[in-house]
This record gives C-alpha cells, structure tokens and sequence, in this order.
C-alpha cells in the first residue's frame, strides 16, 4: 500500500526529467544561464534588484535585438535567502535539472564560497559573483565580479597616504571574510608606506550599534576612519560620530558599501564623508553606457528607480553578452571561457575600457567620491589598482 | 502484505539513484536526514507532548561537531566521527532537558527557541574554532577505502545510517521505555501513579531526540558540505515542527512521509521562499484541521480493513 504512491513519484521523476543537451543549457533557440541568490533574508533588495532588473533588463534588451547568435537568452533563479545550504542545494539544480549553461552573479561570500568546490568540479562558469573577497580567485571557471578588497585597497591607501599624505588610520569593520579581507589588504598596503592601522574595532555581523566601538576609535584620535561595514551599522557609526562631535576624522567607506542605501539611512550625517565608489553615479552620470542603461531601465522597468545595484547586473548581463557573442555560434562552457579571456580593451560606456586576461578579473578601477548634499561627488578620474 | 510492502519498499531506496535524475539523489538524502530529525522530534513532542523548536540548534551543533572532528581528526573512521556527533549533541540534550523539566507547554516552546538562537551566537563567537560567519567547509570524508565523493555515495550512507535509527527508533517505541513515555503523554499524573519516573523518561526523550539530531547534522555537514550559522535559523526548527505535525504525530512512518513532504515542497518553492510562511501556514493549518493524526494516520484510515496491518 505504502509502495504504490513511491512507484508513482518515481515515475513522474523520471518521465519529467529534461533531455540532456549537447552543451548543457544551449539549444538551437536559446541559451539558459542561472543563480542562486538573496530574494529574502538580509540581501534580497541587492539580490531582486542585480538579477531581476539588472541581468534581465540587459538580456530583455539583447533579446528584442535578436537575441545572441538566434539565440534568446533567458535566466533561472533560486532563492537562497543567503543561507549556504540552500546555495548548495539551489546550485546543484540549476545544475543538474535546470541545466544551466553557466551560473550568473550569485550574492555574498558565504552562499558563494559553499558553491565554488561543486560548480569547478563540473566545469561550471560562475560568472561575476557579487562578493568582494579573493577566496574565489585563481580558478579557471571564476571569472570576478566586484572589484577585490585588495585591489580596492591599494587604490584607497594610494589615494590617501600617497596622494593625500595622511599619517594616522584607523578602522571599523565586519568581522567576517569580507571586513577581514579588507584589514589585511589595509596592513600589507600602509606597511608599504611605513604605517600601520592605529586602531582597529570590529563589528559582529547583525549588529546595528555601533556606539562602543566608535567612542574607542574616537580615543585613538585617528586622521582617517575606514568603514568597512554592511549600510545599517555604517550609518549609525556616522550618526554616532555626529552626536558625539567627533570631527576631526575623515570617514572612508570601502567600495562595497559606497552606495545609496547607505546615503539615504545616514542622511545629514553622511555629509563630507568620503569613499571609493565602484560605479559611476547610475542616476546623474552622463557616461554614454549609463544613459542608456536609465533609458533602458524606464522603457522595461519604469517604475524601478535606477540603483548602483541593477547597474551591477546590467554590467554582467552585458559582458556574459559579449563573451557569447565571441564565442560564435557553436558555444561551449570552455569557448565562454576563452572568450572572456580575449577580451581586450572593451568600450562597455560604463567602466573604463575592460580588459580581463588570465587574471579573470572584470573590475580593477574605482575613483573617489565625497559626500556633498546627498549625492556621491567624484573627485577623481579612475584610479590605478594594478 | 507488511514484508511486501518492506521490500518494495527497500527496493525502491536501493535502486533510487539508478533510476532518477542526479539531483534528486542529493534531494533524496536531505529528506533523509529531515526524516532522522523529524524521528527524534517526534520521540521528544509526539511521544511525552514537549513540543521543542530548538532542534535547529541541535542539527547545527552536530554538524559542527562532525565537521571539526572531520578537519581536525582526518584519521577517526566515519561512524565513529557520526556517533560522537551525535553523543555530543546528546550531552547538549541532557543539559537542555534538566531544567525543562521545570516547564510546559507554551515556556517549553520559548526556552527551546532560545536555545537555538544561543546555538548560532555561540557559533558566532567561537569564530577561532567555527570560523564565524565565513562558515567552514567540509572536506570529503572517507568510509575506510571508499572516498564519498558523489552524492550516490553519500546517499548510501544517508539511508542506511537513517534505516538503522529507524529501527532503534521502532524498538525503543515498543519497549518498555516507549510505553512509559506514551503513557507520561496521556497523563502524567496516571503515569507517575503506576510507577513511571517522569523526570528520568522526560530527559531520557531530550536526550534521544538531540541524538538523532546530532547524528543527522553530522550527515548534514557530509551531504552539503559547508556549514554556516545562517544555515542553522529559527525557519528550520519551524520546518522540524511541520513535518511531525503533517507526518502524524507519534509516528515513525509518519515523520518519513512528513519530511518528504516538507522537503519537496521547500524546494519547489526554492523561487520564491517570500510566500514559504504563507503557503506552510496554510499547510499546518490545514493539516490540523481535516488530518489531525498527519499523513500516517490518514493513511491507516484509508486503507481496507484487515486483520494484522502495518
């Protein structure tokens, strides 16, 4: 009795189970890419608003142009809430029922890293996760996606103690992969200038205040505070400072957290604050790549205001674009791979001419911004992280 | 009928991965571990009505156990490393359960929920030995010459690691010891008066349920292979309750079909987890009303009426 409902599961299994295609996730008409990412839990507005309205909105736009090679383009999500687990058991069906062609900006460290191990066993590409760690480099079917802490630093402490001249810095960080990483890049960067960080106070993730911590930094009386936090804490961390009078420091927030969330919970106190913004300002900037991406953003999504968010998407739909297109008509896993890393000198209207290489690194180049009225103010061209 | 619907039933296990697509091999083996969960849940809620939703908590400090053992003691055989996940997490149990003894029913529920949110802190604060929030990763373990790197490997182990609970879960039931804890759960009062010692088999039930679950989570950490306290949240200990209340409480075959159930379902809803509570509502709310007795009791009654059943 008990085994007549099993029989009958196991053969609607198996008589739904897709065919296997020559190249998984490529077929005469289509090509299907995926990712596991944060639809709920802490990261689901980035998660809806880099997949949903950033990746879709760039392959709606390739697909009404014809799509690529005849193929239209089309993407598959799981949500994961931005539990490792459920990253897993997302990914493996992306993998082995969806069978995805390659998976597509998956979100935050831990999700991605419990992933990695699988998707480079089978041969898989995870194509420009939106992480800022370096766990995920020197592999050959990663290609990165946010600019690495490293790199971010280099520019940061190259701004600030070489061309600025600053002495005395101090930071307030996550304490996990992506506040750690930045810390260490900090240390070996200073070292190169004879300094070192003065004060360090760290940050639990999910915690929301911060007053403790900086009362101690203010203490330590450093010329820089560095802000490597998530947008709730960092904008308490600025609103503590204004309570308390604590002027006398420059707050720097990391690439990561130089967005408008952050502006918009920190409000007056964000005012001369400064940082390292990873993208061009997607509501102001008249980057060529930019307004097209507003344009494109009101005509599919005119209720969805433009973010630095759907602009990360829209930039990874549009290079996994480019990479198929080179990649010709007969694309597989490995000439992706070979394609994206011919790329050379690509205008994107975006970024800076990109040009990926061995290094599988997409993004190198941040520039400086302030805060002045509630907006991001650039005060530097591209800086140089290599 | 009862051996053929065993065999068939073993038939169908065995030659799952032959005859399924790869995903479902891994699914498979969640339901299983969800199934070993659910059992000693059931041991704890269904049989002496102490209704905990701290068995997230549970599951987390087995897999940690299991996972640190795996990183730090390459060389300890895999059973072994599974039982000490699960006799550590025993030891958590008992620890638990003394002091619950002093609580019923709705403060029962509030002190296990606790529990589980003191899981994940102390995870996060042990950052030097659990690596936080970055999570750990598990390497591939070994049993004896065989490496268990497929899912078809790790699924063996799954199923016959839960077939031999299962059946500890089936002999403990009708012992002496099952009868006693039934008994506690009908009255308590009636129970003592006939000779039950309420507060030994209350912590006895705590004990064997966070065995379970701890030997689940060592599975767990094997089969998904990294660990992070965001893994381990309040939803997961609320999907633990669901499965019992929808399987049938009180039963064993009926915590298996509860968390096959809950399992499949929270992975077709893997696109959009933003409508899980409301549909799993619906689902508990549901079941309560028309199932009362769960799945296993709603089957008993559908089935023809005969002498000797299962």
């Amino acid at each position: 009795m008990i085994v007549r409902p099993f029989l009958l599961l196991l053969l609607a299994v198996v008589l739904a189970a897709p065919r296997v295609a020559a190249e998984p996730g490529v077929t005469d008409t289509e090509i299907v890419v995926g990712g596991s990412n944060s639809f709920s839990g802490p990261l689901a507005y980035t998660g809806e608003q880099i997949t949903k309205f950033g990746v879709d909105l760039y392959f709606k736009v390739v697909n009404d142009a014809g799509g690529i090679h005849g193929r239209k383009v089309r993407a598959v999500y799981y949500d994961d809430g931005y539990r490792p687990q459920d990253a897993v058991a997302n990914t493996k069906k992306l993998v082995e029922q969806d069978n995805v062609f390659a998976i597509i900006i998956p979100q935050g460290s831990p999700p991605v890293v419990a992933t990695l191990e699988y998707l480079e066993q089978q041969k898989v590409p995870m194509l420009f996760p939106y992480q800022s760690s370096p766990v995920t480099r020197g592999r050959r079917y990663v290609f990165q996606g946010m600019t690495l802490s490293d790199r971010s630093s280099r520019m940061m402490i190259d701004y600030l103690a070489g061309t600025r001249k600053f002495k005395k810095f101090a930071a307030l960080y996550q304490d996990d992969e992506y506040g750690k990483s930045f810390l260490a890049a900090f240390e070996k960067d200073l070292a190169r200038y004879g300094l070192k960080l003065t004060a360090t106070e760290s940050v639990k993730r999910g915690v929301t205040d911060v007053s403790a911590q900086i009362a101690k930094l203010h203490a330590a009386r450093p010329e820089v505070t560095f802000l490597v936090l998530v947008p709730g804490p960092a904008a308490h961390a600025l609103r503590e400072r204004q309570r308390i009078g604590w002027t006398d420091t420059l707050m720097v927030s990391t690439g990561p957290l130089t967005d408008e969330k952050y502006l918009a919970l920190a409000t007056d106190a964000a005012n001369g604050v400064e940082g390292l913004s990873l993208w061009p300002d997607p509501m102001t900037s008249d980057l060529k790549g930019v307004q097209l991406y507003r344009a494109y953003m009101l005509k599919y999504f005119p209720k969805n205001e433009p973010n630095r968010y759907s602009l990360a998407g829209y930039f990874a739909g549009m290079l996994f674009t480019e990479a198929a297109m080179r990649a010709g008509r007969n694309l597989t896993r490995d000439s992706l791979v070979t394609a994206l890393e011919s790329i050379k000198g690509f205008e994107t209207g975006i970024l800076p001419p990109l040009t990926i290489g061995p290094d599988h690194e997409t993004q190198k180049q941040g520039f400086w911004v302030r805060v002045e009225k509630g907006r991001f103010t650039p005060l530097t061209d591209w800086l140089k992280s290599e | 009928m009862r051996a053929a619907a065993l065999a068939g039933g073993a038939v169908v296990v065995l030659g799952w991965p032959w005859a399924v697509p790869r995903y479902f091999v891994f699914l498979a083996s969640l339901i299983a571990i969800n199934a070993i969960v659910a059992i000693g849940l059931n041991l704890l809620t269904g049989y002496t009505n102490q209704l905990s939703f701290g068995h997230a908590g549970f599951l987390a400090i087995g897999a940690y156990a299991a996972a640190l053992l795996t990183i730090q003691a390459p060389l300890v055989p895999l059973p072994l490393t599974l039982l000490a996940a699960g006799l550590v997490t025993a030891a958590v149990g008992l620890a638990l359960g003394v002091p619950c003894l002093r609580l019923e029913g709705l403060y029962l529920a509030m002190a296990t929920l606790a529990f589980g949110f003191v899981v994940v802190e102390a995870i996060l604060n042990l950052d030097w030995l659990t690596r936080g929030n970055d999570g750990l990763r598990v390497p591939a373990a070994r049993l004896g010459p065989w490496p268990l790197a497929t899912d078809t490997s790790r699924y063996y182990l799954v199923v016959t690691v839960a077939a031999l609970l299962i059946v500890a879960a089936r002999n403990i039931t009708s012992s002496r010891t099952g009868r006693a804890l039934l008994a506690l759960r009908e009255s308590e009062i009636a129970a003592q008066a006939s000779g039950v010692n309420l507060a030994a088999y209350k912590t006895l039930a705590f004990v064997v349920s966070a065995f379970y679950t701890g030997v689940a989570g060592g599975l767990f950490a094997l089969v998904v292979g990294f660990l992070s306290p965001d893994s381990f949240d309040v939803f997961l200990s609320v999907d633990f309750v669901a499965m019992i209340i929808v399987g049938g409480l009180g039963s064993i075959l009926g915590s298996v079909m509860g968390a096959a159930v809950i399992t499949t379902l929270n992975d077709s809803l893997a696109g959009f987890q933003s409508y899980r509570p409301l549909i799993f509502g619906a689902i508990l709310v549901a079941s309560m009303l028309f199932m009362p007795g769960g799945i296993a009791s709603a089957l008993h009654r559908a089935q023809p009426r005969q002498g000797d059943r299962a």
